[in-house]
């Protein structure tokens, strides 16, 4: 740590949808996240500063925040990934959601757009009935274990351009898990789940800038997932499916 | 600032969207689809609390060579012997159903076999490898269908929305409703519900390394504790060998480096990097969590510590790279955090994991009062003494499932709201505003004193003078406080004023602990009393049940009622059979 700043100068967004930028003098430590910051300043310095977070780990996908102008987790970003020798950290709240107070945004929209392209199962069986024998080589099932392990945390729809254009746009979450459920061969939701993702504001708004993937913190492709669903809404349109 | 007080009404009220909160809504919503039902969680639904982080699976008899017999023959034993019985029955019994319907009803898609059939892994202490899993994400792979069902439901969600107070009904005969915080405009909701089900989550983090969830602070239990409902087995602390030391003012100290690198034939290291674990079982690393966490503490005790006053693991000797692989997620999360697990030491410690105790209830959930519903890490008596890893998860989906039938039906037979006692509202809006007008106590040295008392005193090795000396501090830090204040400050999203909140219910809680450790003169499972090692007699078992009694905690010791076998007894008659 010889050559860098013992301490953070940290630029935090503050206020409600009014605000401003807040600068606090933080002391620096070798095993620290954007997370300890957050929470130094609130124990140490500014008891009102809103942020949110639960688990710790990267699990539960609640601390996203906007870290020196790029979406990410905090539990799990260490301040060596995101601070220059200067020791310069800007925060803000997600971007593309409503701001709630400080470095929390409101989720409900994500969530909505969630329920809105169908992303949940829809059975074809009852808990009286026996589990589906499903190879796990299968190409569907590959295709939807590849993008199952999205945890919501909103960050690819922070990033995401196409969501920031058009508000209508579900964004590469919900699509994404979208493509898990058309993927899995148990689901008996499909003729909606099409109609859904292929009305206006669906996967084909996508343009496929890639921002999801290069900022999802666990490595998935949403836009390959959204590629998928464009490919499969297009083949039901021809088929007439989605009349 | 004069606090806002809103009103709603509703037949069922759900508080926690874990494992737990978010079964009893989907199966009230089913029972009854014209009842009004609403879920408040103190986060976001579905991404508070503890399901979520389930990384092991979940236990379920589902091979023909396994049993609910042998599950449940596992669970007692683990439970050395003070689990309800029927309460461990239920939990084993309904688990299959639950897990068919989690499968074939919820879009859970559990890891298979190359046949297709779901693969059970092995988990420690149990006969039979029976632990159904999502690769080492399985609660994130249950909460997420679970919240995508719930989200759709047409059912009134109060996210960030935290329950303070059970408000009794006027005539002190029930449950009336809660009382909350809406935590982003910081004012009081007061929700008159019918039936009330406790789903908010346990989770021992008064400790200073601790695995659950940050957001975790006994709310249910303080709030039950406080109306004066027994609480059983609250000695019972379940720790977890190793979790993450990174130093002081770190969220990610404590939480969990997962089981499996010991299990695989990583070694545990004091500060002078060499082995321990060999003299103090000849399984070595691999020896059960309470051992290896006893015996841990002890090399802690004794100063033979690394730079952070803890112990390393090392996994270099199995080959970086095959570590790497092997164990992704983890190596991947350690490296995000600044540590090179695969290759490097990372320093760790035992952590505080789960608790065991909890609310006393029926096998349908109910409890003493009339209304009042509970599940999850807030009931007690379903693990005894200690909890088989993969019983975590099945208890919180298979109770709260049964209290979403249970709810509707007793509805139906109980249709009167009960009336509030305003009083009692009146003086919870009272007590959780003081520190509005409180001085200027130092609630982070409030904080670290509670953590260390716990730690040091409440923790892995107890005898009677450490208990009495923890009780002593907890009540001194209590004190202190009260005189902890916020100012006049902005209620809404004032996370400062829910830190209070939650050393408050910690505080309250952590007394029950030590009063229950106290009264336990053996050492039975996660409980251990350095002046009385031994297990005591197993078939004069008694388990403890703490009250709140005019300001006093009150502690009896129960005996356990061995409803369906006895100590010496099994239900086994063959050995088990292979697992494939």
């Amino acid at each position: 740590m010889s050559n860098t700043a013992k301490h953070l100068s940290v630029s935090v967004w503050r206020g409600f949808a009014d605000g401003h930028y807040q600068t606090f003098e933080v002391p620096r430590q070798d095993n620290q996240t954007v997370l300890d910051v957050v929470t130094w300043i609130q124990r140490n310095t500014e008891p009102s500063l809103a942020y949110r977070f639960a688990c710790r780990v990267g699990v539960c996908g609640s601390c996203a925040m906007t870290v020196n102008g790029r979406p990410r987790w905090t539990c799990r970003t260490h301040i060596s990934k995101v601070v220059d020798q200067d020791g310069k950290l800007e925060l803000a709240p997600l971007a593309n959601l409503p701001p709630i107070k400080d470095l929390v945004a409101d989720m409900r929209p994500f969530f909505d757009k969630w329920e809105k392209a169908e992303g949940k199962f829809h059975p074809s069986k009852t808990r009286v009935d026996p589990m589906a024998t499903i190879s796990p080589e299968t190409t569907k099932r590959q295709a939807a274990d590849k993008a199952i392990e999205c945890i919501n945390c909103g960050v690819c729809y922070a990033a995401c351009d196409s969501v920031r254009w058009n508000p209508a746009y579900l964004g590469p979450a919900a699509l994404n898990r979208a493509w898990t459920l058309a993927n899995d061969e148990r689901d008996a939701g499909g003729p909606q789940r099409l109609k859904a993702v292929s009305a206006n504001g669906g996967c084909h708004s996508c343009h496929s800038h890639q921002s999801c993937e290069q900022h999802c913190p666990i490595g998935l492709n949403p836009t390959e997932s959204i590629a998928g669903l464009k490919r499969l809404t297009v083949d039901a349109y021809i088929r007439g499916e989605l009349s | 600032m004069p606090a806002k007080l809103e009103r709603s009404k509703t037949d069922i009220l759900i508080l926690g969207t874990g494992g737990a909160g978010l079964f009893a809504a989907l199966h009230a919503a089913r029972a009854n689809p014209n009842l009004d039902i609403t879920i408040a969680s103190k986060g976001l639904l579905g991404k508070s609390g503890c399901t979520r982080m389930v990384q092991g699976g979940y236990n379920v008899a589902l091979n023909a060579g396994d049993s609910v017999e042998r599950h449940f023959m596992d669970t007692i034993e683990g439970g050395k012997w003070l689990p309800d019985q029927d309460l461990a029955w239920t939990l084993v019994e309904t688990a299959v159903e639950r897990v068919h319907e989690l499968e074939n009803e919820v879009g859970c898609f559990f890891d298979r076999n190359p046949d297709g059939s779901l693969h059970g892994k092995a988990f420690a202490g149990q006969t039979f490898d029976r632990t159904v899993h999502k690769g080492d994400l399985t609660g994130i792979e249950i909460i997420n269908r679970l919240m995508e069902q719930v989200w759709a439901l047409p059912i009134t969600k109060l996210e960030e929305h935290r329950a303070i107070a059970l408000i009794p009904d006027a005539k002190g005969d029930g449950i009336s409703g809660v009382l909350m915080i809406d935590i982003r405009t910081g004012g009081f909701r007061f929700v008159e519900a019918k039936a009330i089900l406790l789903a908010t989550g346990g989770g021992p983090t008064m400790y200073r390394y601790h695995t659950p969830s940050g957001d975790k602070s006994m709310d249910g239990l303080a709030m039950a504790l406080s109306v004066g409902l027994p609480l059983r087995d609250m000695e019972m602390v379940q720790f977890h060998p190793t979790g993450v030391l990174a130093g002081t003012d770190t969220r990610m100290t404590g939480t969990i480096i997962e089981e499996g690198l010991r299990g695989s034939g990583g070694y545990l290291f004091d500060g002078n990097q060499e082995r321990f674990m060999e003299r103090y079982d000849p399984r070595g690393e691999r020896a059960t969590r309470d051992i290896v966490s006893r015996a841990m503490f002890e090399e802690m005790r004794a100063g033979r510590t690394t730079p952070e006053g803890g112990l390393y693991i090392s996994m270099a000797h199995l080959g970086p790279e095959k570590v790497a692989k092997q164990f992704k997620g983890m190596v991947d999360r350690c490296r995000d955090c600044g540590f090179d697990l695969a290759g490097g030491l990372v320093e760790v410690v035992p952590t505080a994991h789960y608790l065991m105790g909890g609310l006393v209830c029926n096998v349908d959930t109910s409890t003493e009062w009339p209304g009042l519903f509970v599940a999850g890490e807030d009931a007690g008596g379903v693990h005894g003494a200690n909890r088989l890893g993969g019983n975590g998860v099945a208890n919180s989906t298979v109770f709260g499932g049964i209290a979403g039938d249970t709810m509707p039906d007793w509805l139906a037979r109980n249709p009167h709201a009960r009336v509030p006692d305003e009083d009692a509202i009146e003086q919870a809006v009272i007590t959780v505003g003081a520190p509005f007008n409180s001085g200027n106590g130092d609630m982070n040295r409030v904080r670290d004193t509670l953590l260390d008392v716990m730690w040091n005193d409440v923790g892995i090795l107890r005898d009677a003078q450490s208990l009495n000396r923890g009780l002593g501090q907890l009540n001194d830090i209590e004190a202190e406080l009260k005189s902890c204040g916020i100012g006049d400050s902005n209620r809404a999203f004032n996370l400062t004023w829910h830190d209070w909140l939650n050393l408050k219910n910690l505080i309250a809680i952590s007394k029950v602990i030590a009063s229950a450790a106290l009264a336990r003169e053996n050492s039975r499972g996660a409980h251990y009393r350095e002046d009385f090692p031994d297990a005591g007699e197993l078939d004069t078992s008694t388990f403890t049940v703490v009250r709140e009694m005019n300001g006093q905690l009150e502690v009896t010791n129960q005996p356990v009622a061995f409803t369906r076998i006895s100590p010496g007894e099994t239900l086994l008659t063959d050995a088990p059979a292979a697992a494939e």
